[in-house]
């Protein structure tokens, strides 16, 4: 077998910084794009539904992949309020390498079925690990300013009474 | 069917958390010699090489540019393999889909991972395509709790189970000299006393950032029989594909789609005459991020009825010297290079199948057993072997 060699000199570390930041150009496509639009210029979530079995496809879609067919554009406005399915909280801090955004600690996430059925991973307001536990609605709460992120342009999904 | 295919070497590299004394090459060049030396085999023998990685995880493109000379692959044929967590799995089947195609006689197949170079939790989240699915920056962890919270609510298991397994991995790892993380842990209370890394995840509920490598030779079955005293057979590999953020998780947690593992364990054991998988297959190296996870798959992959994977290990079943060991090397929870993780899972599962595990055998003679690995995008892979054909 391969041992760990037990005289191990001190590793010695250079430096170096990379002055220029990576750049990326991601097209977001037909559907997605569509999805994007929607969500700056309308505060809105849409989506397209399969023309054979009719279920939503989620993210929006070229192609159904259970039907093998293509979706096309029978768009459906859905609303932005949906149930918590899990949640969990972050107890170590991390950043978000995208956008370079530091996450507050504990910052709590949640699997959340929309009212039409389909599935999105958020952020949720309630930070208090009690009241967490009780969190069955939610509504999103949108950005005013900076948005174009896709779904990233909801803050988060805030409690609601219902 | 193809061409019968066998393991006829396995090699392994020691497991940490820093290996400052070697790059990505060098290591892989020590589990290439191992698997050499295992098979007693020259370089010159293996006619194709095929690797697996997770790129962007170390920073750069193309992690095998380097590596020709290391693994044994000058001018030689092969391929790269990456189908993200699943990798090192999907890399063992592409060697066996080419050594029963009859194309080459020999091939070798390499997982590697050096996590020491790169930060995996931000390459995991930067790589989730910013356009879709991007944002809640927890890595492979926050999924992995979100799903312990629904095993746990569903299942009835308590954090005591999660414990139970924590310990049996342990007592595996301490056994195992490739392990990376051998605690000597003592009591589910030492468990249960370390703190939260993801709620409900503890940091011992959780596998560790190891770098390793794991090579494996494949080879055709007139070539097996002349070389090799032990070989391992494949005898069957599944791929199970599903897109999986239509639900924002791996799997789904309303139930309303299946789990892969399901539908590959199904159609596994239905094409090799396997009726009741803890009789007829001795052992399983599962993929079990955690703890809980580890509980979730004995259910999913039909080693017992729904909600009843934690009764598994309350009744000790799941132990090395029980009736269906699963883990004896510690696992996934104990040691994850995430590139050679699932290889690491075959090559375990191989050498128990030889007898040759040292001081991790299992009590049960194993003459079949099962590797599976399991990964984001959703895909399951699932490996069985046999000691004849």
């Amino acid at each position: 077998m391969t041992t760990e060699k037990t005289a191990e000199k001190k590793p010695e570390y250079i430096k170096v910084d990379i002055a220029r930041p990576r750049a990326y150009r991601w097209s977001s496509g037909r559907h997605l794009g569509k999805l994007y639009r929607e969500a700056l210029d309308n505060k809105r979530l849409v989506t397209n539904r399969c023309p054979k079995c009719k279920e939503l496809l989620w993210p929006p879609a070229g192609a159904c992949g259970r039907c093998n067919v293509e979706a096309g554009e029978d768009w459906v406005a859905m609303s932005d309020k949906g149930t918590v399915i899990q949640y969990t909280y972050l107890v170590f801090p991390l950043w978000d390498p995208h956008y370079g955004d530091r996450l507050a600690n504990p910052y709590p996430t949640a699997t959340i079925k929309l009212d039409e059925g389909v599935f999105l991973v958020h952020f949720l307001e309630e930070k208090d690990p009690e009241k967490l536990k009780k969190v069955k609605r939610v509504q999103a709460i949108w950005k005013e300013e900076g948005r174009g992120r896709g779904l990233a342009d909801i803050l988060y999904f805030r409690t609601i009474d219902e | 069917m193809g061409n019968r295919v066998a393991i006829v070497g396995i090699g392994q590299t020691y497991h940490k958390s820093n290996r400052k004394d070697v790059n990505q090459q060098e290591m892989v060049g020590e589990a290439v010699r191992a698997a050499l030396a295992d098979a007693q085999m020259k370089a010159k023998d293996i006619e194709a090489v095929f690797t697996a990685n997770m790129e962007t995880f170390e920073n750069i493109f193309l992690p095998d540019e380097m590596m020709a000379d290391e693994m044994a692959a000058f001018m030689k044929p092969g391929l790269k393999v990456g189908t993200g967590g699943t990798s090192g799995a999907s890399v063992v089947e592409e060697g066996f889909h080419f050594v029963a195609s009859g194309l080459f006689d020999t091939a070798l197949v390499i997982g590697f991972e050096k996590q020491d170079c790169g930060d995996t939790t931000a390459a995991i989240t930067a790589a989730v395509t910013p356009v879709w699915g991007k944002g809640v920056a927890t890595g492979a962890i926050g999924e992995f709790a979100k799903q312990a919270l629904t095993y746990m609510e569903k299942s009835g298991a308590k954090e005591e189970h999660a414990a139970m397994v924590r310990l049996k991995a342990d007592k595996g790892a301490c056994r195992n000299p490739y392990a990376h993380l051998r605690l000597g842990l003592k009591s589910i209370k030492e468990v249960l006393d370390s703190g939260y890394l993801v709620w409900p995840l503890r940091f011992l509920d959780f596998c560790p950032q190891s770098v390793g490598a794991c090579a494996l030779i494949l080879a055709s079955e007139h070539k097996a029989k002349k070389i090799a005293k032990k070989p391992v057979w494949i005898a069957d590999v599944i791929t199970v594909h599903q897109e999986p953020f239509r639900a924002g998780s791996f799997g789904d947690p309303t139930g309303k789609e299946e789990y892969t593992q399901d539908i590959a364990a199904d159609r596994l054991y239905k094409r090799n005459g396997i009726t009741n998988p803890i009789k007829d297959i001795c052992m399983a190296e599962i993929y079990e991020p955690s703890n809980w996870e580890e509980m979730s798959h004995y259910e999913h992959l039909h080693f017992c009825p729904k909600n009843e994977g934690w009764k598994m290990v309350e009744k000790g079943i799941t132990e090395m010297e029980g009736a269906f060991p699963v883990n004896p090397s510690g696992g996934v929870i104990a040691t994850n290079p995430i590139g050679a993780t699932p290889t690491i899972r075959v090559a375990e599962a191989a050498l128990q199948v030889r007898g040759d595990a040292g001081e991790h055998q299992v009590t049960r003679d194993v003459h079949t057993a099962l590797a599976t690995a399991l990964g984001g995008p959703n895909w399951t892979v699932a490996t069985l072997l046999r000691r004849s054909l």
